[in-house]
């Protein structure tokens, strides 16, 4: 199944093109940025920092993060059909995909509890509670994706 | 001539003390890698929501947050400054001969002199802004500037080693 996936022709034009691999690397870093950056910035904010920003705009930056994510599931596809025979035995890049993975549902876990939270957060009462716990583990599974992924290129 | 200083920095830099540090584990390199990265996704992602705020979007986000994201920036740009400067430490002779990292730096050195021109012209004025109301049009000409370098940034500084080496 994998080695009929690295023999398409998407596949090809991702391996062995001039700008197939660059490209989708690119949008990769682009997408990184903008699902990390995001909801790092999410879970400091829960945790207690960056005091000022309101719990409900959380979910604006929230939405902007999905986007980085949609762009890295996507990039991430043609990249992996390049290798996909090497990728799918490889285990820094299965921890990397097992940590996105916990990383997206505690997202969905995050963001349920700002939904119903936010309101009363934001004018003083009620306490952040157990979703400090989530954004810490959040901000562990990203930090272990992006060693993970970056070991890839090493082990 | 800038032919001769190019070569003089890579004949200083190369059997220094920090040139020798970087290149004498194996771990250093990725290590620093890990930490190049950590630093692009704090900078880059609070950088994309202060500009896009600064340009008049994602209007639930008060402006004050424009100011309470800067010390991610900082944070980021630090990390990745030191980790940057290290790599250039540890193999002069590639970066110096990459043209992809030239224009990386004449992108960042642009994105500060574009921050600065925040700090001069916009920064003052923000206090008397509505928090939630759309931006005068220098902030919008800033922010979007804002986004363009750092972007650009980003993706030749991922694209370096795809890039021509001449």
């Amino acid at each position: 199944m994998f080695e009929a996936l690295e023999t398409t022709a998407v596949a090809l034009w991702v391996g062995e093109s001039l700008w197939g691999y660059p490209i989708m690397l690119g949008l990769h870093v682009v997408g990184l940025a903008m699902v990390v950056g995001l909801f790092v910035m999410r879970d400091l904010r829960l945790i207690g920092m960056l005091d000022g920003i309101s719990f409900k705009s959380l979910l604006s930056l929230s939405k902007l993060g999905w986007m980085g994510f949609l762009i890295n599931v996507i990039s991430g596809c043609f990249l992996f059909s390049s290798q996909a025979t090497y990728f799918v035995t490889h285990t820094p890049f299965l921890l990397k995909i097992t940590m996105i993975f916990l990383a997206t549902v505690t997202a969905g876990f995050i963001q349920q509890r700002i939904r119903v939270g936010a309101e009363e957060w934001d004018s003083g009462g009620g306490s952040v509670g157990v979703v400090r716990n989530l954004a810490i583990v959040s901000i562990a599974l990203w930090m272990g994706a992006i060693i993970a992924g970056r070991l890839i290129a090493y082990l | 001539m800038t032919g001769t200083i190019v070569a003089l920095f890579v004949n200083t830099v190369e059997g220094s003390v920090v040139n020798t540090w970087v290149m004498g584990s194996i771990w250093i390199w990725p290590l620093m890698e890990i930490l190049h990265f950590i630093g692009l996704s704090l900078l880059l992602g609070s950088i994309l929501v202060i500009d896009l705020r600064l340009a008049g979007h994602l209007r639930n986000i008060s402006i004050a947050a424009i100011h309470k994201l800067l010390p991610v920036v900082f944070i980021g740009f630090g990390l990745n400054f030191i980790t940057g400067f290290l790599f250039l430490m540890g193999d002069p002779a590639r970066y110096m001969a990459n043209i992809g990292f030239w224009w990386k730096m004449c992108l960042v050195v642009l994105a500060l002199l574009n921050a600065l021109w925040f700090k001069m012209k916009i920064s003052p004025l923000m206090a008397n802004w509505s928090p939630h109301a759309d931006t005068p049009p220098l902030a919008k000409v800033i922010g979007w500037l804002s986004l363009g370098l750092w972007f650009g940034v980003l993706l030749l500084g991922r694209l370096i080693p795809y890039i021509g080496t001449g």
